[in-house]
């Protein structure tokens, strides 16, 4: 049981990533690793920090967020995230079709978790 | 600064080698934009853990996932987006020689792609071998049915085009070309609309 499990959150997972990156771009811009600690803060997302990086890659390429380098304190360059008016627009629609779409699956599942409580 | 001992270097160096070598075909700035960012999330990581042991630069390596995982992510986004606005034939059928190991619509993408670039070679071929072997190069009405190209024996087969099998096989060439770039590209666009799966689902873990 346990292979077909692991593949389906491993499904789950990049599904959602695109959506969770957006999202923790959206209080103000960020580096790759402060990215990847809100996301391990606040989700069951990342598996492998490198798959974020990909992500971020993708959507610059898609014009969704800007990134800039950085010096810092810390003595190497930071490349810092931020979104762009279109990345504001599509964080929120989203961010509304998520919702719509957790509400629904909860709905359906309602029933079940009494089972599972018993 | 984060400064690593010379072994814990070379350890880091390693791993970004075997990233740069998983990273394919990716233009050389894309490459050292990607290698960057990447030496620099090690390095936060590290400065973050303190003194600065082997164990825990593998730890640090290990949760960032192995290079040969990473790196064809890097690749399947920016193979699609050169793709998507290239006149390249052979980077146009390779990126959907790629899509088509992941998905049906891929698959049948290649297949009508190969169909007609193969169309447009063989019209173009014919246009060309036609001054050189006119009497075996035509389009040819048989008894078996029609067939554009050589024909061995042309008894009782009878050459319709004839000398137009040179501008015929031009255009239509280059129709097929023009008319089958024009289709991958936008079946392309279609997918990655769709944001193509760029990676099996198990080599996430």
């Amino acid at each position: 049981m346990a292979e077909p499990l692991d593949n389906w959150e491993a499904q789950i997972r990049k599904g959602w990533l695109e959506v969770a990156i957006l999202a923790t771009l959206w209080s103000g811009r960020r580096y790759g690793l402060e990215i990847i600690r809100a996301l391990e803060e606040r989700s069951d997302l990342i598996v492998a920090e490198g798959t974020v990086y990909p992500v971020l890659t993708r959507l610059r390429n898609d014009g969704l967020v800007d990134a800039e380098w950085e010096e810092s304190d810390s003595g190497h360059p930071r490349k810092y995230y931020s979104l762009t008016t279109s990345g504001k627009r599509r964080t929120l629609t989203l961010a509304k079709h998520s919702n719509e779409f957790l509400a629904k699956m909860t709905a359906l599942i309602e029933p079940l978790l009494k089972e599972i409580k018993r | 600064m984060t400064i690593l001992d010379q072994p814990l270097q070379t350890r880091v160096d390693a791993y970004l080698m075997r990233l740069r070598r998983s990273l394919g075909e990716l233009p050389p700035e894309e490459v050292s934009e990607i290698l960057r960012e990447i030496r620099s999330h090690i390095l936060d990581r590290a400065a973050a853990s303190g003194e600065m042991t082997d164990e825990k630069l593998a730890a640090i390596l290990k949760e960032l996932g192995q290079p040969e995982d990473i790196g064809p992510l890097y690749q399947a986004d920016a193979m699609v987006a050169r793709a998507r606005s290239s006149f390249s034939p052979s980077l146009i059928l390779r990126t959907t020689a790629r899509w088509a190991t992941m998905s049906i619509a891929g698959f049948v993408s290649f297949i009508l792609g190969l169909f007609g670039y193969g169309m447009a070679l063989g019209l173009i071929i014919a246009a060309v071998m036609k001054p050189i072997m006119p009497d075996r190069v035509g389009a040819w009405a048989s008894n078996n049915g029609f067939t554009i190209g050589v024909q061995d024996s042309a008894v009782r087969s009878v050459d319709v085009l004839g000398w137009w099998m040179i501008p015929v096989g031009l255009i239509g060439g280059a129709m097929f070309l023009i008319g089958t770039t024009r289709f991958l590209r936008w079946m392309l666009r279609y997918a990655s609309g769709k944001r193509l799966p760029v990676l099996r689902a198990e080599s996430v873990n």
